[in-house]
């Protein structure tokens, strides 16, 4: 099966549009001065690579540019010209949305909320609720959330079928196309809109500057004397179609994507592992879904960010991966032009990698006059052209996230096999909240009836479950997800291959000797390349954010804390948890409001059934928040009268049903079916119509965050909506992560015989999951 | 020092005023160099260079002490 790229858009600090921002990278363009966008006295840099003359009003629908951020509205650009090139129009056709996002609104909020914050400290004098409808500039937060940006795209250039945020730092948007593919290769998706958007703020630019990872001047990839990166911002999507489908409607394919892999480092929170041997394994894997070897490769766009780290790794893995061909292949990198993007990045240069094969030309890296002896590679610094068969664009995050993906000219390589989709089955769960520290079959308290939580933080000591001296660095967040997800691990006995063989792996010539020595240890052991986690939050690190923001408002940007920095990126909790546990599978977030759990599980359940990792805990966190209690949880849901918000983070263990009968694992449910909507883009039947029906009254029951009136208009006139509902927020919490502590009561439920079939269903305004569960049949226990 | 870089189990006793603060020594790495760096600076307005320069003044707590004392003496 082929997928085809029939569109593509982007917005970039050289130019609005796919094809004048390639014109202007070709012609050698750079697009790095003064930063004009704020001013942050005390900076000891202040360039970067801006998009001027963005106009969010010109962009949002009437009125609502105060809810818009400049993310969203390079976001809309982009994807509207992706569509357009594409000839499809989501109004007349089921067209998916993915985006991959870091910041969206941080721009826009980051002094409000750091404003805003300064009165909910604790030792502030007056603590007081502050009423949505009191405050103008509130109407702002609507764009904090990072799913905003994926709805604000929807709402402007859709309406989508479904749409996902996922987050895993500086390789979110090629996340997003990754995930895209496997839509599609489960036939679940017959055309995918899937990309980044990032814009620029003084958070990340503070943060970059308390690293020492910003360049004062224009950047100099591979260069002797690189000395940082430059902070760019921007948008691209592509249009991602099976072949038939796109063949089917008359479209004509730009280039085809025929490779990705994901893979966590779990090595360091910012630095990236010097030998390069997770990105050098990735890029391996990539080729390998790709059906072709490095001889196949003509090109290489590199992440090349011109960090001293970065730079040095990346070559290593390069050669690591390519070997003899390293000294053929050429490789390049925009960042010198455009500068470093975030999570707009692996979308920009996955769209500049497919239009370097279209046209047949190779883009220069510019900044690099001097090849650093550590960096030694095809560096091509004037464009020339050149057939590019296929190429590969590389995208590494902070956290460890490293993500290829392999493009090439349509028909010039046999259309690689089609795997069928895998089924997907739950090992285990785990909840960390105000009951404690719990395991399947504890986790079902949280549907007893008892006293509601304490508002406020839980009773958790780190110290009881982790070694504190080895998680010093994770923040409550990283503490709560790492502590549910060892729990589970613990439980659902799901051991890890000695380092020792996944090496001998990793160095092994051919894929059948790769497979027997995969074939002998799964016997009783997963390869920590094979296991990873995705994690839902809803608002992130919000009150880190604005104790940062207050430090750097109070005492300026040099005084911003290096340590802190790391940890607001909304994938941190789960690259935290990935570096403890040492796992090396795909490892990111999702945001989508309250549902951020249950986007976190269909996430999961999407990734295992294409054969990206063998075992994934997906599910939630959330802190206490003050913040979030007050301003931004109100705003963004609606919902005022919430009762105890509280905390905790809450996992299940999903395998690939092979693979975990393979190790002996207990199977304590199967994912029958599961669905992820938006209102608007459902348009017809309505969405758990298709769901299949209920086993025996009695037998069978909903399960959910909170109960409210929205569940009873998702469930009305489906099979679904007579069968017994319960929820875990009056005992869990009421907050945005509640999904993840129904989803764990539920498999508890199933675990115990209590039930045969569990429908976990989370929602927010507009949107929608849900994830049947049913008791294994009694031939796969 | 334990404070800011959230050295959790350890007390100021039990870091060696003459040990090696990187690597073999304590155990930090570049982030806390950084974190370290920018918390001197704060509280004894004194500068770390970024790069080579800050590897000897980083040696130990020792040659950390000696740096900020003659800096904030000179």
């Amino acid at each position: 099966m082929r997928i085809w790229v029939t569109g593509i858009g982007v917005v970039s600090p050289l130019a609005r549009g796919a094809g004048e921002t390639m014109d202007r990278l070709l012609a050698g363009d750079r697009a790095v001065g003064s930063l004009a966008l704020f001013h942050l006295p005390g900076s000891r840099v202040d360039i970067a690579a801006e998009v001027r003359d963005l106009r969010v009003s010109a962009v949002a629908p009437g009125g609502d540019a105060e809810g818009w951020s400049r993310t969203d509205a390079m976001g809309v650009i982009a994807a509207r010209e992706a569509l357009a090139q594409a000839g499809l129009d989501p109004r007349g056709a089921a067209v998916d949305l993915i985006l991959g996002g870091t910041t969206a609104g941080m721009f826009e909020t980051e002094a409000p909320l750091a404003e805003l914050s300064r009165e909910l400290l604790p030792d502030a004098s007056t603590p007081h609720f502050i009423p949505p409808e009191a405050v103008a500039p509130l109407r702002r937060m609507l764009s904090h959330p990072l799913s905003s940006t994926a709805d604000h795209v929807d709402s402007a250039a859709g309406p989508f079928r479904q749409v996902r945020t996922v987050c895993s730092a500086c390789s979110s948007g090629a996340n997003a196309i990754l995930l895209a593919a496997a839509w599609i290769r489960a036939g679940r998706s017959r055309a995918v809109l899937a990309g980044g958007a990032d814009g620029l703020c003084r958070l990340t630019y503070s943060g970059f500057g308390a690293l020492a990872a910003l360049s004062p001047e224009p950047c100099r990839p591979f260069d002797r004397r690189r000395a940082g990166l430059n902070l760019g911002e921007g948008a691209a999507f592509l249009v991602l179609e099976p072949e038939e489908a796109a063949r089917a409607r008359g479209a004509r394919p730009l280039v085809e994507l025929r490779g990705w892999a994901v893979g966590a480092e779990a090595n360091h929170i910012t630095n990236p592992e010097a030998s390069g041997e997770t990105a050098a394994r990735v890029m391996l894997a990539a080729l390998a879904r790709a059906e072709l070897s490095p001889a196949d490769l003509d090109y290489v766009n590199a992440h090349g960010t011109a960090t001293s780290l970065n730079d040095s790794m990346e070559t290593a893995a390069l050669r690591r991966c390519l070997g003899a061909d390293a000294d053929r292949v050429p490789v390049s990198t925009c960042k010198g032009q455009i500068g470093h993007t975030l999570a707009a990045a692996g979308a920009i240069e996955a769209a500049v990698t497919a239009m370097a094969i279209a046209r047949g030309v190779l883009p220069p890296t510019i900044g690099l006059e001097e090849v650093d002896p550590a960096c030694v590679l095809p560096h091509v610094t004037v464009q020339r052209p050149a057939r590019i068969r296929a190429a590969m664009s590389n995208s590494f995050g902070f956290g460890g996230t490293d993500t290829v993906l392999v493009l090439a000219e349509v028909g010039a390589f046999p259309a690689p096999a089609l795997a069928p989709t895998r089924p997907v089955v739950v090992t285990g769960a785990a909840t960390v909240g105000p009951l404690g520290v719990l395991g399947v079959e504890g986790s079902r308290a949280y549907l007893d009836p008892g006293p509601e939580p304490s508002p406020g933080p839980i009773a958790f000591q780190a110290s009881a479950h982790l070694d504190v001296a080895r998680a010093r660095r994770l923040d409550r967040a990283g503490k709560l997800t790492t502590t549910a997800i060892a729990r589970a691990m613990a439980e659902a006995r799901l051991e890890m291959a000695p380092r020792a063989i996944t090496e001998a792996i990793t160095e092994a010539i051919t894929e059948a000797i790769t497979e027997a020595i995969t074939e002998a240890i799964t016997e009783t052991a997963t390869r920590a390349e094979r296991i990873g986690a995705v994690v839902g939050s809803a608002f992130g690190s919000i009150e880190g954010c604005t104790a940062f923001m207050r430090r750097v408002y109070d005492k300026g940007p040099k005084f911003a804390s290096p340590a802190d920095f790391p940890n607001l990126v909304p994938s941190s909790p789960v690259g935290h948890a990935s570096i403890y546990l040492g796992l090396r599978g795909p490892v990111f977030a999702t945001c989508d409001l309250e549902a951020s759990a249950e986007s976190a599980i269909a996430t999961a359940v999407e990734l295992l059934g294409a054969g990206e990792g063998d075992a994934i805990f997906a599910g939630s966190v959330e802190e206490a928040s003050p913040m979030i209690e007050r301003c931004l949880g109100p705003i963004c849901s609606g919902i005022t009268d919430r009762g105890a918000r509280s905390e905790g983070a809450a996992v299940l263990l999903l395998e690939a049903e092979e693979t975990a009968v393979r190790r002996g694992a207990r199977v304590l449910a199967r994912v029958a079916w599961w669905r992820s909507w938006r209102s608007a883009g459902t348009g017809g039947p309505r969405p758990l119509a298709e769901a299949p029906r209920p086993s025996s009254p009695g037998t069978c029951a909903v399960f959910l965050g909170r109960d409210d009136e929205r569940v009873r208009r998702a469930l009305e006139g489906s099979a679904w909506a007579e069968v017994p509902r319960r929820s875990v927020a009056a005992r869990a919490g009421d907050h945005e992560g509640a999904g993840g502590f129904a989803a764990a009561a539920a498999v508890g439920a199933l675990a115990a015989g209590e039930i045969e079939s569990a429908l976990l269903l989370g929602l927010a305004p507009d949107r929608g999951y849900a994830v049947l569960l049913v008791r294994p049949s009694t031939e796969t226990t | 020092m334990v404070t800011e870089l959230n050295l959790e189990g350890k007390a100021p006793a039990d870091i060696d005023d003459a040990a090696p603060l990187f690597g073999e020594g304590l155990g930090l790495d570049s982030l806390d160099a950084l974190q370290l760096a920018m918390s001197v600076e704060e509280r004894f307005g004194v500068r770390i260079p970024e790069g080579p320069e800050a590897r000897p003044i980083f040696a130990s707590v020792d040659a950390l002490v000696a740096h900020i004392v003659s800096c904030a003496s000179g």
